[in-house]
């Protein structure tokens, strides 16, 4: 498989599980299932104290609302936060009813990591196409890394609520309180609105994330990879996905797992999750009446990449990630007749950079 | 009487606020000790609001005192903050006659260590210095620049070069004027770099201000900026050495406006020194100026003619830098020559040009290929065909798309003058393949210039050759193409008629092929593309060919298609509203029913972008409901 083993591996060693946050005095109480941070108890920020019972109907002045959010989003300005916390307290509305296992209609366009690199995310539609016009599926890790997780983050939840049979956005392993403590989103946040509310809120919001999603009953998309505890896709139905990813078992697991040459499971260096072989895939993809597995969770030079003999695809959308990798950008087409296309991208061109000419140095500044 | 009484009032005025204003001057000092530095700089920012509340005499007594002992125990951001307020500040003190008790502070921070804050002080004492009258520029200001320039470290140095713009012509004595010039050139002749530096660099502007004030200066003016030139063009270093183009074009400027050409042979050596320099930096910036410098010449054949070895030593430049800029300069040095001597530009120059077109260097050929266009201008059409356009033609099969994208955006000089059919053999190709360039911006440009490009050609040509070409974008696998594939057709349709568009594109793109169209993302390409024309085209087009297409996706499986065909029929209404009475039939028995039918969409955006249509229809109609 043609995968840059430097930053996945660096991937995996730092995203190890249970850092000790240092700053904040927050240790994470390793080996427990619940998150047990102090000042950050799940459910502490209140989105989801008054959810509904029943799925939101947008009024007319949640549409305009959204619609201007949306607007001055895509300006990457962010958002106050008295309408973040607005703006969470109806995702939860949203994503609460959709299924561990999100069922999908075909058209639609499959992207992969995005980790707050926002104007590559602009970039991706205008690839693509804007939604609503394309129906997208984005299989998590919108935030960390980049330096606008807050813009992004926001942006992609507006359109859920806005759109919500138009855009599907999974959870990946940094919709989790503990990781973004770590890679950068907790830290935006605190620098971009003074304190940790908003980040409190878009975590309580991620844990009703839906993990997995299945394209027309032949793709399944998820974040991370299979588990050894998952062997057909109902089983995955019956989890209780609400809760902060927790550091193994069947969810942990569909979050982290990358596949590998080596056959059946193995060890997963990044401390979580598990590595699958071919084996495993073909058997999954056969007992399930599946065609293909599609996740995302590594960076991949070219954007995209096949396993397993077509039966896995890994896609990465977050193109020069990390603003150093030098990676090309992907998102994978399904058209109404299963086809497939792969669209791959340059990272954005920024403004008060030219547009196609080289950039030559100016030597008298 | 009257005045006592208004004294009175003011001092009540005062009075009055002196209670509350106790308040903003100790909230300043408060936050001025902060220990965070964001708060201490967001504090300075309403240092105008504090004066205002305070009123001029408080603001003299207190406030300035107190900011110029911040002046010298702060940080940087505080400082750069203070000296921006300053600069505004002559109405807070008073007006003009109370503005000098603002030079100390500045005077401080323009010997900051800091570049940010010392610019930002000179700019604001410049500020200043306008408002002052002359007795205070010569009682307050000059001392000032005097002191500056005669302190021992540098950055006093650097800012004393930067004021004295502000003073140079409002000296109408001679011997004062003379005494400042003197002092100049000592920074002229400093030890340091830097000083040198920003004296050569301020000097252009000082010689601009005595050209402007022809009466001011007399030939000792003239021995010091000679004086300060020859400094600057011999200094031993490039950074400073360099600055003296820019020197030599305003002493240039200076003599054209004066009609003295007594120095011009002088200067001419001085600008073929320059452009032969040993140090690139000193070349570069002689090719970047080239063109403007030349022109301080002009009229004068023979030193036009010595420009010319330099010249072509710089497009033969060992720095792609150098060449870089003076492919940018030749159309404006050799229209120098036309009306005189106009063999030089084909005999000399275009070879110059022949070569720089085959340059190593994908950036040089790049920057010929924006200019090199407007030499068809300088030669007779025939020449231009024999000479220019086998160059033309070659650098639009440059390997580097930006050479011909930057030749194809320029075509239109070319095409006034010999005509585009000269060009189609190559220019199709070049197009041809840019627009099948791997990056698609690059694509993305050469769609832009389409519209262009087919104003020149002409509908025949553009049928045969190009029409394909722009139907084929709207398959593109990038969205933005064909994005911007749909505004292209529009807009040839705006050059060539509605009938064209009917015939040429709309029939075409309804016979698109349906396997294509079995993806859903060309469907909505198609259905696009139609709604885009929809305003352009006539009404019989819109009822009888593009209203049936869409119609047809009406009920499309894709729920994307069938709220882009609702978004679709309210442009359609919108076309056809103006004549309702006539299309009664096809609004009300055709369009309305599948609009409303679509509002019951299983769908919610169907329904919601169909209700949406459907209210902008009936407010068209006039209908309510």
């Amino acid at each position: 498989m043609d995968v840059d083993m430097d930053v996945p591996m660096y991937d995996a060693v730092s995203e190890q599980l249970t850092p000790t946050i240092s700053e904040d005095n927050t240790t994470v109480n390793n080996g427990s299932d619940d998150y047990q941070g102090i000042d950050f108890k799940p459910g502490s920020s209140g989105i989801a104290d008054n959810k509904s019972a029943t799925p939101l109907q947008l009024s007319s002045t949640n549409i305009n609302d959204l619609d201007k959010w949306i607007e001055q989003l895509s300006r990457c300005e962010m958002l106050s936060e008295d309408d973040v916390a607005r703006l969470c307290r109806m995702a939860v509305d949203v994503v609460q009813f959709e299924e561990n296992v999100k069922p999908i209609n075909v058209p639609v366009t499959i992207c992969g990591d995005v980790h707050g690199q926002f104007h590559d995310l602009m970039e991706l539609f205008k690839i693509g196409g804007p939604c609503p016009d394309t129906n997208y599926l984005f299989m998590g890790d919108y935030v960390d890394r980049g330096y606008y997780s807050v813009e992004t983050v926001s942006y992609l939840v507006a359109m859920k609520i806005r759109y919500q049979h138009r855009i599907t956005i999974l959870r990946g392993n940094h919709e989790s309180r503990q990781i973004t403590q770590v890679y950068g989103f907790y830290d935006e946040c605190l620098r971009k609105y003074g304190s940790a509310n908003v980040w409190k809120m878009f975590t309580d919001l991620f844990d009703y994330f839906p993990i997995t999603a299945l394209v027309d009953n032949k793709i399944f998309c998820l974040h991370g990879g299979l588990s050894p505890m998952i062997e057909t896709i109902d089983q995955v139905r019956e989890l209780n996905r609400v809760q902060e990813v927790p550091h193994e078992g069947p969810m942990c697991d569909l979050l982290w797992s990358d596949p590998d040459d080596r056959g059946g499971w193995g060890i997963s260096p990044r401390g979580a999750g598990f590595t699958f072989g071919q084996d495993i895939s073909e058997q999954f993809n056969h007992t399930n009446n599946l065609t293909l597995v599609a996740r995302a969770h590594q960076l991949v030079m070219e954007g995209y990449a096949w396993s397993h003999q077509q039966n896995v695809v890994t896609i990465f959308s977050a193109p020069n990630y990390c603003y150093r990798c030098g990676n090309q950008a992907a998102i994978m087409e399904v058209d109404e007749n299963n086809n497939r296309q792969f669209l791959q991208y340059d990272p954005s061109v920024r403004p008060g950079e030219p547009t196609v000419t080289r950039k030559t140095p100016d030597y008298f500044l | 009487m009257s005045a006592v009484a208004t004294e009175n009032n003011n001092e009540n005025a005062n009075d009055q606020t002196n209670g509350n204003d106790v308040y903003p001057l100790a909230l300043l000092m408060d936050e001025l000790k902060h220990d965070d530095i964001s708060n201490r700089v967001e504090a300075m920012k309403k240092l105008d609001t504090i004066a205002l509340a305070l009123g001029p005499e408080r603001t003299r007594d207190e406030l300035i005192p107190f900011l110029t002992e911040v002046a010298q125990d702060d940080e940087d951001e505080v400082f750069a903050v203070l000296a921006d307020e300053l600069g505004n500040f002559v109405p807070y003190v008073g007006g003009p006659e109370h503005a000098t008790i603002l030079l100390p502070a500045l005077e401080i921070l323009a010997s900051t260590e800091e570049t940010l804050v010392r610019d930002k002080a000179v700019a604001s004492l410049n500020n200043i210095a306008c408002e002052l009258s002359e007795q205070q520029i010569l009682n307050d200001f000059i001392p000032l620049i005097e002191h500056l320039a005669g302190a021992d470290w540098f950055s006093s140095k650097v800012s004393a070069c930067g004021l004295f713009k502000s003073v140079i012509v409002r000296i109408k004595d001679d011997i004062l004027r003379k005494n400042l010039l003197a002092l100049y050139l000592q920074l002229v002749q400093d030890d340091t770099p830097m000083v040198k530096r920003a004296a050569a660099k301020n000097l252009p502007t000082l010689i601009d201000l005595l050209r402007q004030n022809p009466d001011l200066s007399n030939d000792v003016d003239w021995d010091f900026i000679s004086n300060m030139f020859q400094k600057i063009i011999n200094d031993s270093q490039d950074s400073v050495k360099f600055l003296a183009v820019d020197c030599l074009i305003a002493i240039l400027k200076f003599f054209n406006t004066k009609n003295d050409d007594v120095h011009f042979k002088d200067l001419l050596t001085s600008a073929v020194k320059l452009s032969t320099d040993e140090a690139w930096r000193v070349r570069y910036m002689a090719a970047d100026k080239f063109d403007t410098l030349a022109s301080q010449f002009a009229g004068n054949n023979e030193y036009l003619t010595e420009l010319l070895p330099p010249f072509l030593g710089l497009c033969e430049d060992n720095e792609s830098d150098v060449r870089k800029a003076i492919a940018n300069e030749i159309p404006g040095f050799a229209k120098l020559f036309k009306d005189h001597q106009p063999n030089v530009i084909l005999t000399k120059i275009l070879p110059a040009v022949q070569n720089l077109s085959m340059d190593e260097n994908e950036i040089v050929r790049a920057a010929l290929a924006l200019k090199v266009t407007n030499l068809v201008e300088l030669m007779s059409k025939e020449e231009a065909i024999e000479n220019l356009l086998p160059i033309l033609l070659n650098m639009l099969k440059d390997e580097f798309p930006d050479v011909r994208l930057n030749i194809i955006a320029n075509l239109k000089v070319v095409n006034d003058v010999i005509g585009i059919d000269l060009l189609s053999d190559s220019l199709l190709p070049a197009i041809t393949e840019l627009a099948n360039d791997i990056n698609w911006r690059v694509r993305m440009a050469i769609i832009e210039y389409i519209p262009i490009l087919a104003e020149h050609l002409g509908v025949q040509f553009f049928n045969q050759q190009l029409s394909d070409l722009c139907l084929s974008w709207l398959w593109d696998p990038v969205f933005s193409i064909r994005e911007a594939a749909v505004k292209n057709l529009r807009r040839l349709t705006e050059i060539f008629g509605p009938e064209w568009c009917r015939n040429e594109i709309i029939s075409r793109l309804l016979k698109s092929d349906s396997q294509l169209l079995e993806n859903f993302i060309y469907r909505f390409t198609l259905l696009s593309a139609l709604t885009a024309l929809i305003p352009v085209v006539s009404e019989e087009t819109v009822t009888e060919q593009i209203l049936p297409f869409v119609k047809h996706l009406a009920d499309d499986a894709v729920p994307n298609i069938r709220f882009n065909v609702a978004k679709s029929y309210a442009v359609i209404i919108e076309v056809l509203s103006s004549n309702k009475e006539q299309y009664d039939e096809v609004i009300n028995g055709s369009i309305l029913p599948s609009l409303k039918s679509l509002c019951d969409d299983s769908d919610v955006d169907v329904r919601y972008f169909s209700n949406q249509s459907l209210e902008k229809c009936n407010k068209l109609l006039n209908i309510t409901n």
